[in-house]
């Protein structure tokens, strides 16, 4: 059951949104300031979110190392690293020599090896997907991959040929003509999307904000 | 104000009118909707996920909500909301993730209105949206937890994602679950092309809402939409010719 209080919540929301979007549009300095203030408040807020976040993280793994569940362990070692760098920060200062090097040490090195498993990730999705999707768009994919792949990697073929030249030239015409022309197209219809979501937003039709 | 100014606020006002319109002319020329195989698909393991007592994940992506890539976060959210509404008798109600604090908020948020709608309160965890990583790739890392130990069977991916969602979606195959996965982020279409199930491709992303049982203003969107991209296809075409032909614009 709603209580009344939604429609404060919807108008509250269609006004401000108004105000932003017209302090983006129009050139009027009054509008402008307010919608910089708005942002401003945003961003505080969205900060104290993000401790929200990770006050919920908190409280999923701590529930899981009490009842423990599988991988209770893991959630343990997140808890501790968690709340360890949280102290230092508090101690040190995020701008700190030993906060940097954690950054740099520990959080960045997992990152890349990452970055590295998604080369691999997608090889090997490449080939499920040709074996899965037998279709047109398929075949048309992985056709492209391999005309960029060619005309990109010179290491393949010979770096100075005639033919690594021709699949160069051939690379840079399917990639500047039909697949930018492609992307243009697709992103016409994300940004008419994104236009249309906002739109139903600000009419209060969409109300992802709850009741 | 200037001319600019006026034109920009009688845009906005124009597709305002035309959205309320499109939404009035519903009751009279419903939207037909197109099929999407990933859209009828999703329907039906939806129901199997709540017959097996599994799991429906949705994540809001690793963007922000005030950034720009927070359009497609939004339709997520409605989205979500719509799934909870129908899976809100399940031994095992729908789980939420974000890459954002603000983010999961809005899944927390949403989550508990549709639950409120429904009359099961008492099925709102708080624990059910939630912050995975503050970090696109730390988020990406910490996914397989959340679709193994909540025994997840179909996992969605709608919101802005950048090279990780290739992971992201790839764990989701990983666990035999029913992918669906789009982005606002045209290079990550292309990697969810290879990597998830089922692709939401372009604005896709943006009409999850509307197939799933959606508001008249979500359907008579699709229509204003499909106007929009026609006059602008006709624009670019005449104007080509127009160039072609030597005269200045």
């Amino acid at each position: 059951m709603r209580s009344g209080l939604h429609y404060l919540w919807t108008a509250l929301a269609i006004l401000f949104g108004v105000l932003v979007l017209s302090g983006y549009v129009l050139a009027v300095p009054s509008l402008q300031s307010i919608r910089s203030l708005l942002m401003q408040w945003a961003v505080v807020l969205s900060a104290a979110a993000l401790l929200l976040g990770l006050v919920n993280m908190l409280s999923v793994h701590w529930n899981k190392v009490g009842a423990q569940e599988k991988g209770w362990p893991y959630s343990a070692l997140l808890l501790l690293s968690l709340l360890g760098t949280f102290i230092l920060g508090l101690v040190f200062g995020p701008d700190s020599a030993i906060l940097t090097a954690l950054f740099n040490d520990i959080q960045q090195p997992v990152e890349a090896s990452l970055v590295a498993l998604l080369a691999i990730t997608l090889t090997v999705a490449g080939f499920r997907l040709v074996a899965r999707r037998r279709n047109a768009a398929s075949v048309v994919f992985a056709v492209s991959a391999l005309i960029v792949l060619l005309g990109t990697g010179p290491w393949l073929i010979g770096g100075d040929g005639s033919w690594f030249l021709t699949m160069g030239e051939l690379r840079a015409w399917w990639s500047q003509v039909w697949a930018a022309g492609a992307a243009r197209g697709l992103l016409l219809g994300v940004a008419l999307g994104a236009t249309v979501t906002g739109l139903r937003v600000l009419l209060g039709s969409d109300r992802p904000y709850g009741d | 104000m200037t001319v600019q100014d006026g034109l920009t606020i009688g845009v906005v006002v124009g597709l305002a009118v035309a959205l309320v319109a499109l939404t009035l002319a519903e009751r009279r020329w419903p939207t037909t909707l197109r099929r999407v195989a990933a859209f009828e698909a999703l329907d039906a393991a939806i129901e199997r996920a709540v017959e097996a007592g599994e799991r429906v994940h949705l994540s809001l992506g690793t963007g922000s909500l005030i950034g720009s890539d927070c359009a497609p976060a939004l339709a997520g959210a409605t989205a979500l909301a719509k799934i909870a509404e129908a899976t809100a008798m399940s031994d095992r109600p729908v789980v939420a993730s974000a890459g954002d604090g603000a983010l999961a908020v809005l899944a927390q948020d949403a989550l508990r209105g549709a639950y409120a709608r429904t009359g099961a309160k008492d099925h709102y965890r708080a624990t059910t949206g939630r912050m995975l990583g503050p970090t696109p790739f730390s988020y990406a890392a910490a996914l397989p937890v959340i679709l193994s130990s909540e025994k997840v069977s179909v996992h969605l991916l709608t919101g802005s994602f950048g090279a990780e969602g290739a992971l992201a979606a790839e764990m989701g195959e990983r666990q035999k679950a029913y992918v669906l996965a789009g982005s606002d982020q045209v290079q990550t279409q292309a990697l969810f092309f290879t990597t998830a199930e089922h692709t939401l491709v372009g604005e896709e992303v943006f009409v999850t809402g509307a197939y799933l049982q959606g508001s008249g203003m979500q359907r008579a969107s699709l229509r204003l939409q499909d106007g929009l991209r026609l006059a602008l296809a006709a624009a670019i075409v005449i104007g080509t010719l127009l160039r072609t032909l030597g005269v200045g614009l």
